[in-house]
């Protein structure tokens, strides 16, 4: 990381053509950064898919500088001793409608945030950030108590509401900043050429939120699909997600090798589904860079 | 809205124990007619909050005897007892039948928040335990589960016959080899134990004073010369994360000696997540044993279930089971208890848990006193 | 200010931060009072200071405080002031940048719990580092690296979970600046420290802000990387939360320690905020 922040700068030197430049320095900077994500991402998967793979009969100790032999045991035992099956359905279903319901509650409110002055705005915006400070156990049991109380009984619905209060500030905040980034002589040109609303929008909002819907869609994403608290607390006992199963195995059955295939199970389907948004976020920028150049 | 939100969550929280004399009808009732009740209601959740896994395989004996179905959801020791808490305000909770640690049973009325007493209506109810390491069910928590302290050492490393058995042979274990002996003070109750242990046999304080509980300055005062029996070696000693952390440095032979619970290795050997080799005695100087309590919520959604499925988990079929695949130790006197990992004789240096408050009191003492200090 | 534009704002503020307001102002409300004495589970409410006369006295507790504000302050500045050269640098699209970007972000989606058992299995004293360190001669024997005192390994695990967060706020904010105005700042001399300094942090302070808030909210609350990899000599403020919760369920001092990290979170990070801006901006808000 020090060489990187080191070499930035040099990218910045002045060239004639600006852009020709950097192709022969970022080749370089990709190989010191290949050499980190050696170190930041191949390591602790290469050693989680190892654990994964670890034979229950010989496990693997001090001085075995690998495992001495190898299994697919442990998935199988997984995938069929523990709920993981339901739990993969759960998550997804909760995951993807928590992000999607927590963006539109949040856009308003972002909206409101980045366009308007009013009194008492720092305030209001300091309020957004209560969710992020109550502790995660405190919350889920008054939580718990508040939905029983309101007669919602439903545990999908229970976690869904609680989920979009909880990850609600990372929505208003990103796409507060998302709104900040909207220019206004766009609106107003749009405004000026007779656009009606919605080309209004298409042209001087979207480009601009492209990224920033994405990114909340994407934090709001990963944090419901890792919350355990509350979805244990008020999920329990037909409502099992994957982190409550990971919890079991990392925890007092503490077992290696299973926590690393219910890690792997976990983790693999968000990073593949990481690169597709990314190509999608990419797709935003050509229009974003349009509208600007 | 507000004030009543507000006041709707300060009434769940604070309501306790609705119903607990809701029950009387079924307990009244003979056991084949509850037997008839559970079957009708056709489901049971357990909430234990370890080796589900295995528990679950374990109840297909029990679904294939009763044709009621076994819901073992996953969760924690404590997140279930919350749970268990928090919802006792509703008619009807999500919890059949809790298990907990012996001692969670001082954090509420038995008699208010739990169905009993069941010694006379269970067919196993004059057999079962239901009074544990100096904690009284009273009849309405039932011991399904036995368990012991103590330490595990690595034979290859560390004979038996030099394995530390007073405390005065731990101090010479910490000078000779330093940095080879490993507990936690948090996260599971084996190296609490440890330090229990060697301040009841340091200090000044009865076995009885030392038992009741009871908190006071001057009682803890009187346990200064455990904290320096730790400190004066601070060396000799490493602080882990975890129960299991103990153990799997142990078996990575980064360690000679932790402690541990008894259960709980032979339960990590089977899994490989240990080594086979590692073995595990009962120090002389004495290491608690205990076990865990079942109870029946008094707002259980299925109470007959939940009867017949705790009299099947104390049977001494299930307890002879129960040794079998976990090691524990049998809470039924017909059941076979062959599979420990430490000889019977043993046994006579176990120790039981002191009282609440003054046992937490002792691991919230040793932070400030050594964990800090060091 | 008309009765319509107060109107619309309200309106606007309501699915978002109304609903916040009331569903966690009546949660925040229960733990401040339980802190008093109120809302136990079980057992008799009473008034009384006397569970923050115990938690304030003992010395875990300022530990555990001081501690936590420490390691939340680290990880934010950490995790922004590595973001930002990456954010510069992946600004302008080129041929693999998406694939960098992507892989630097991979840690944004392993749980904390699965990246510190798997820190640990590198850092163990038979660990392949130790390993690696011997079979080069450097050490003759293990280091004990496994939950050391200075807290080194809970730092690394909060900067590899939260630079990628801040790389992805940093990002949308850096490639909202307009080419124009960065060759502008070229043309008339600015060196790439004044650039950065003057023109790109300026105009991205608001996401530098975002990014700082949250990661110090996180880092002061955490619990898994603590009981995984922290030192076993201190407390983090949740897991003393935690533990006096379960020592007998001591909910009064629990909710203390609890209102107390409240206050850190919300303090700390805002003060942060503060003096990024006041830095950044020279006092203008």
């Amino acid at each position: 990381m020090v060489s990187l922040t080191d070499n930035a700068p040099a990218t910045q030197q002045p060239r004639p053509r600006r852009r020709q430049k950097g192709s022969g320095l970022n080749r370089v900077l990709m190989g010191i950064l290949l050499v980190i994500c050696t170190i930041w991402l191949i390591v602790p998967f290469g050693m989680a898919i190892l654990w994964s793979l670890v034979d229950p009969d010989t496990g693997w100790n001090y001085p075995d500088v690998l495992p001495p032999s190898l299994s697919l045991a442990r998935w199988v035992e997984v995938w069929t001793t523990t709920a993981l099956p339901d739990a993969l359905r759960n998550s997804y279903l909760l995951a993807p409608t928590v992000a999607i319901i927590t963006l539109i509650l949040a856009t308003p409110t972002a909206y409101c945030f980045a366009r308007y002055d009013f009194p008492g705005k720092g305030l209001a915006q300091v309020a957004t950030l209560l969710p992020l400070v109550v502790p995660g156990f405190v919350l889920a049991i008054f939580f718990s108590s508040l939905i029983f109380n309101l007669g919602i009984y439903s545990r999908f619905l229970s976690i869904l509401i609680a989920h979009c209060v909880l990850f609600l500030p990372y929505a208003i905040r990103i796409m507060t900043v998302a709104f900040e980034n909207v220019q206004q002589d766009l609106i107003d040109a749009a405004r000026d050429l007779g656009a009606s609303p919605w080309a209004r929008i298409r042209v001087a909002f979207l480009p601009a939120l492209a990224p920033g819907i994405l990114a909340s869609l994407i934090i709001v994403f990963i944090q419901s699909i890792e919350e355990f608290a509350i979805a244990f607390i008020v999920g329990a006992p037909n409502f099992v997600t994957i982190p409550s199963i990971l919890y079991s195995y990392l925890g007092y059955n503490f077992v290696r090798p299973n926590a690393a295939v219910v890690s792997l199970v976990l983790v693999v389907p968000n990073v593949l589904l990481m690169l597709g948004l990314e190509r999608l976020l990419k797709s935003a920028n050509p229009a974003q860079a349009g509208v600007k150049g | 809205m507000f004030r009543t939100l507000i006041a709707s969550a300060a009434v769940a929280a604070l309501a306790t124990g609705a119903s607990a004399g809701g029950h009387s009808d079924l307990l009244s009732k003979s056991w084949d007619d509850i037997v008839a009740q559970a079957k009708a209601e056709g489901e049971v959740s357990w909430f234990v909050w370890y080796f589900q896994p295995q528990y679950r395989e374990l109840a297909a004996a029990f679904t294939e005897e009763y044709g009621i179905e076994v819901t073992i959801p996953e969760g924690t020791h404590d997140g279930n007892i919350e749970k268990f808490l928090a919802e006792a305000s509703r008619d009807a909770g999500d919890i059949d039948v809790l298990a907990m640690g012996l001692d969670r049973i001082d954090l509420f009325d038995p008699a208010e928040m739990t169905v009993g007493p069941l010694t006379e209506v269970l067919p196993n109810g004059s057999k079962m335990v239901t009074e544990l390491g100096g904690y009284d069910g009273l009849g309405y928590a039932f011991a399904y589960w036995g368990n012991q302290t103590g330490i595990a050492y690595d034979p290859e490393v560390l004979a038996f016959e030099d394995a530390p058995q007073t405390v005065e042979d731990f101090k010479a274990f910490f000078s000779e080899e330093p940095g080879k002996f490993g507990f936690n003070y948090e996260n599971g109750g084996s190296g609490p134990s440890f330090i229990q242990n060697i301040a009841r046999n340091v200090t000044e304080l009865s076995e009885s004073e030392f038992l009741d509980g009871a908190v006071s300055e001057d009682k803890m005062a009187m346990l200064q010369p455990a904290w320096d029996w730790f400190l004066d070696d601070a060396d000799g000693y490493v602080i882990t994360a975890s129960n299991t952390d103990s153990l799997v440095r142990l078996s990575n032979r980064e360690f000679a000696a932790v402690a541990a619970w008894e259960d709980h290795l032979f339960n990590l050997q089977n899994q490989g997540e240990v080594d086979k080799r590692i073995a595990f005695y009962i120090p002389e100087f004495g290491m608690n044993g205990g076990g865990n309590y079942n109870v029946v919520p008094a707002n259980a959604p299925n109470p007959a279930a939940a009867l017949v499925f705790m009299n099947w988990v104390s049977s001494a079929e299930t307890q002879t089971k129960f040794n079998e695949v976990f090691g524990a130790a049998p809470m039924h006197p017909d059941a076979d208890d062959s599979n420990a990992l430490v000889p019977n004789e043993m046994r006579a240096y176990q120790t039981i848990w002191p009282g609440n408050p003054f046992n937490t009191e002792i691991r919230q003492a040793f932070i400030e006193n050594v964990a800090l200090e060091r | 200010m008309s009765w319509r534009r107060t109107a619309t704002i309200l309106l606007l503020l309501m699915p978002g931060l109304g609903l916040i307001l009331i569903m966690i102002g009546s949660v925040f409300y229960v733990a401040v009072m339980q802190s008093f004495g109120y809302f136990n589970l079980v057992g008799e409410d009473v008034f009384s200071l006397e569970h923050w006369r115990k938690v304030l006295d003992s010395k875990a507790f300022n530990r555990a405080f001081q501690y936590s504000a420490y390691i939340a302050t680290v990880s934010a500045i950490g995790s922004v002031a590595l973001a930002y050269p990456i954010a510069i640098w992946l600004r302008r699209p080129f041929r693999g940048s998406l694939v960098v970007s992507a892989l630097l972000k991979a840690p944004l989606f392993v749980p904390g719990l699965v990246a510190a058992f798997l820190f640990i299995n590198i850092v163990a004293y038979h660990g392949i580092l130790n390993q690696l360190f011997i079979w080069l001669g450097f050490i003759d024997e293990p280091i004990r690296m496994q939950n050391d005192r200075g807290a080194w390994g809970v730092v690394f695990l909060q900067l590899w979970k939260n630079m990628p967060f801040a790389l992805l706020l940093l990002s949308g904010a850096v490639q909202g600046i307009s080419d124009e105005v960065l060759d502008a700042a070229r043309d008339l001399g600015a060196g790439a420290w004044d650039r950065f300094r003057k023109v790109i942090a300026p105009l991205s302070v608001s996401a530098m802000q975002a990014a700082l808030i949250i990661i110090f909210i996180g880092a002061a609350g955490d619990f898994a990387f603590q009981v995984t990899a922290g030192p076993t000599n201190v407390q983090s403020m949740s897991q003393l939360m935690v533990f006096l919760k379960d020592s007998f369920g001591r909910w009064n001092q629990a909710a203390v320690v609890g209102v107390c990290l409240m206050g850190l979170a919300l303090g700390g990070s805002l003060t942060l905020a503060l003096i990024s801006r006041l830095l950044l901006r020279g006092g203008r808000w």
